[in-house]
């Protein structure tokens, strides 16, 4: 069933994704790692992506993506709509095609991401010359323009470096100039600023945004710490266990959250000495997913859960304008 | 570069020295009549020994006449063999079929052995996989002297595919195709193994799954991104196998009847002819230095996170 709030008019939205599964085969049995997960993105907006790590959120990015691995993943029910057409339909030669000028993304860790033996202009380059058969000179122009664009100094002396003989900020850079090369309508951003300094992490979010409004992108910014996205997102979306368990516009969830997992992860101890990182107020640890608890898949750590909670799965159903909780005491939530 | 290249050939020098130095203390050191075997079966006349002794200046201490011995290499001149052939001359006869033999078996074991491991590495489990995983572990266990008898048996003798012998100082080179299989086996076999578990390791690296993001071809995330990664090690293998192929083979060469370097060594060292043994070991140790600075080139030519300054 899906609460997506789609437009009275009927109008498409740029990405929509519906009822997305992703499974793992894995010996130790099925994981269930995303359990119908649906989205919207219009052009222009940022939605953010907020959830402990192994909420499925980078999986959800890369069934997006289609560059999960399958096996062991499988796609056993969904619908991935970018500007109406379904992308897990495609046949995959069509779907490549779509990776780069259409829907982008960039990785927490650029230094893993970026390829170690080829120079940095080289792979942005790489962008031009495979998809639009760029000769090698005009791509390594583009590309100075790219890093320059991203704020890289130095470029044309830099362009032949190589990965590790940038800093972890000047390599994120390098990944979103990668990104943005043959302007995207989508980007998604997984973690982008996770493994950066604090100062370095307000730059590089200051460029997303700056990048997003430039272009008109749609921008989904995958987290795990809701501080970093508070300025930039407009809406939130926050998962738990393969599913969006609250969804709604940023000040609404700031000012009173609808969900007890989004009130426990605002909660959390900020630990400014700590990279930024957040000690989670919610004990306990996120499930198995071979094991999934029945019900609310939140009841084993939520303080507020009830008989309900372990025998009904709450639904994502709407508790106010633009938002939606999963949960069966939502309104005291709210409330509270 | 420059500097780190003079650097490494100007450390090489004392390597060479104090390495040819033992070898030659190894071999004039040995008990024994240094002229004996040299003049058929009876002993040598007085006056030859002493021409003989005053030529390597066996009468002075071992140093010097390391010296003096070291002179004529630098010089070129690796003294005479038993029979009274410049060992230069042989050795480079004989160089010429052993780096024919050696190349060929590289590009036999680079070529066959790269691509089975990349079709395997890529569907791990898969029936290639398997395959390649049991051949290749057949190769490694089997003694190589039967991998050739068996090879010249069924390949050159029986459905006469391939010639059965290499002899002569200029072997063609369609003769010197199954011998050089038989010496590439064992290391086609490690190159297999080696690339398979590299292309399966960086198939799901970071760098792979960004390719993929980019959406650049199957092909061309494998065939550049993964595979540039995965031939680092196995380029280095195969520089350092390459210095051990130059070395000659005394096993296939017997088999084949092939005049390289191993048999000339062998002989040499059976017949207790040390001009020989020294003059081959000498210019050995130097090819395996040379390939080993090629090896470290090439190394930080592939991978820009090595730098050699
Ligand atoms: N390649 C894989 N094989 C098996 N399970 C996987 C794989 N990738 C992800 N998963 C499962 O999916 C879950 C969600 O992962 P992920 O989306 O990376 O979480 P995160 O929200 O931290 O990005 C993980 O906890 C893991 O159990
Ligand atoms: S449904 Fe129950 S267990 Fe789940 S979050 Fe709400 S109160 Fe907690
Ligand atoms: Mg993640």
């Amino acid at each position: 069933m899906s609460t997506q709030t789609t437009p009275a008019t009927g109008e498409q939205h740029l990405l929509e994704v519906e009822d997305l599964h992703v499974e793992f085969h894995t010996s130790e049995g099925v994981a269930k790692a995303i359990n119908g997960v649906d989205f919207s993105l219009d052009e222009g907006e940022t939605l953010a992506i907020l959830g402990e790590s192994g909420s499925g959120k980078s999986v959800t990015a890369q069934a997006i993506m289609g560059i999960l691995d399958m096996p062991p993943a499988t796609i056993p029910a969904g619908r991935v709509l970018y500007k109406g057409q379904d992308l897990l339909t495609m046949p995959e030669e069509e779907r490549r095609l779509t990776r780069g000028p259409e829907i982008s993304m960039i990785f927490q860790d650029a230094l893993s991401s970026l390829n170690p033996v080829f120079p940095v202009g080289w792979q942005i380059a790489e962008m031009f010359r495979v998809h639009r058969g760029v000769n090698k000179a005009d791509a390594y122009a583009q590309a100075i323009k790219l890093m320059e664009r991203v704020n890289i100094p130095a470029a044309k002396d830099r362009v032949k470096a190589y990965p590790h003989q940038f800093s972890g900020g000047m390599r994120q850079r390098i990944m979103i100039a990668m990104a943005i090369a043959l302007d995207p309508k989508v980007l998604i951003a997984d973690e982008p600023t996770t493994a950066l300094d604090v100062t370095v992490q307000a730059q590089i979010m200051a460029l997303l945004q700056e990048l997003q409004e430039e272009f008109r992108m749609g921008l989904i910014l995958i987290t795990h710490d809701l501080g970093v996205v508070a300025d930039v997102a407009d809406r939130i979306a926050v998962m738990y266990a393969g599913r969006i368990v609250e969804r709604a516009e940023v000040g609404d969830i700031y000012a009173r959250p609808g969900h007890p997992y989004t009130k426990g992860l605002l909660e959390s101890i900020p630990r400014l000495d700590q990279k930024g990182q957040k000690l989670s107020a919610i004990g306990g640890l996120p499930p198995n997913l071979t094991r999934i608890p029945p019900g609310c898949a939140f009841h084993p750590r939520c303080v507020m859960a009830q008989d309900i909670c372990r025998t009904e799965r709450p639904e994502l159903l709407d508790v106010g304008p633009q938002r939606q909780s999963a949960c069966h005491f939502s309104q005291e939530v709210l409330d509270a | 570069m420059g500097k780190y290249i003079v650097r490494r050939l100007l450390q090489m020098i004392p390597v060479v020295i104090l390495s040819t130095f033992l070898i030659y203390a190894m071999v004039f050191a040995m008990p024994g009549d240094p002229t004996a075997g040299k003049c058929g079966e009876r002993p040598c006349p007085a006056a030859y020994i002493e021409k003989f002794n005053a030529k390597y200046h066996l009468d002075e201490p071992l140093p010097v006449q390391y010296g003096y011995y070291a002179k004529n290499v630098v010089q070129g001149d690796l003294g005479e063999n038993q029979y009274g052939r410049p060992v230069a001359e042989e050795l480079s006869e004989r160089f010429t079929v052993t780096a024919k033999l050696a190349v060929m078996a590289l590009i036999f074991e680079g070529v066959i052995g790269i691509l089975a491991g990349v079709l395997a590495g890529l569907r791990k489990g898969g029936f290639i996989d398997n395959l390649v995983l049991i051949s290749t572990l057949f190769v490694i266990s089997v003694p190589i002297f039967v991998t050739g008898f068996a090879a010249q048996y069924f390949l050159g003798l029986k459905w006469e595919i391939f010639p059965a012998l290499a002899t002569g100082k200029d072997p063609s080179l369609f003769s010197l195709v199954l011998p050089a299989m038989v010496l590439g086996s064992t290391s086609l076999a490690y190159i297999a193994r080696l690339m398979r578990s590299n292309i399966a390791e960086n198939i799901k690296s970071d760098y792979v799954r960004t390719a993929k993001a980019k959406g650049l071809t199957p092909r061309r995330v494998v065939g550049v991104h993964t595979l540039r990664n995965s031939l680092i090690p196995v380029v280095t293998f195969m520089g350092y196998d390459f210095g051990a192929l130059l070395g000659g083979a005394i096993v296939t060469e017997g088999i084949f009847g092939i005049n390289g370097v191993g048999g000339y060594i062998f002989k040499g060292i059976q017949n207790r002819d040390g001009i020989a043994v020294v003059g081959a070991v000498t210019a050995l140790v130097i090819v395996y230095l040379l390939m080993n600075l090629l090896v470290d080139l090439l190394y930080g030519a592939l991978d820009p996170r090595i730098s050699n300054d």
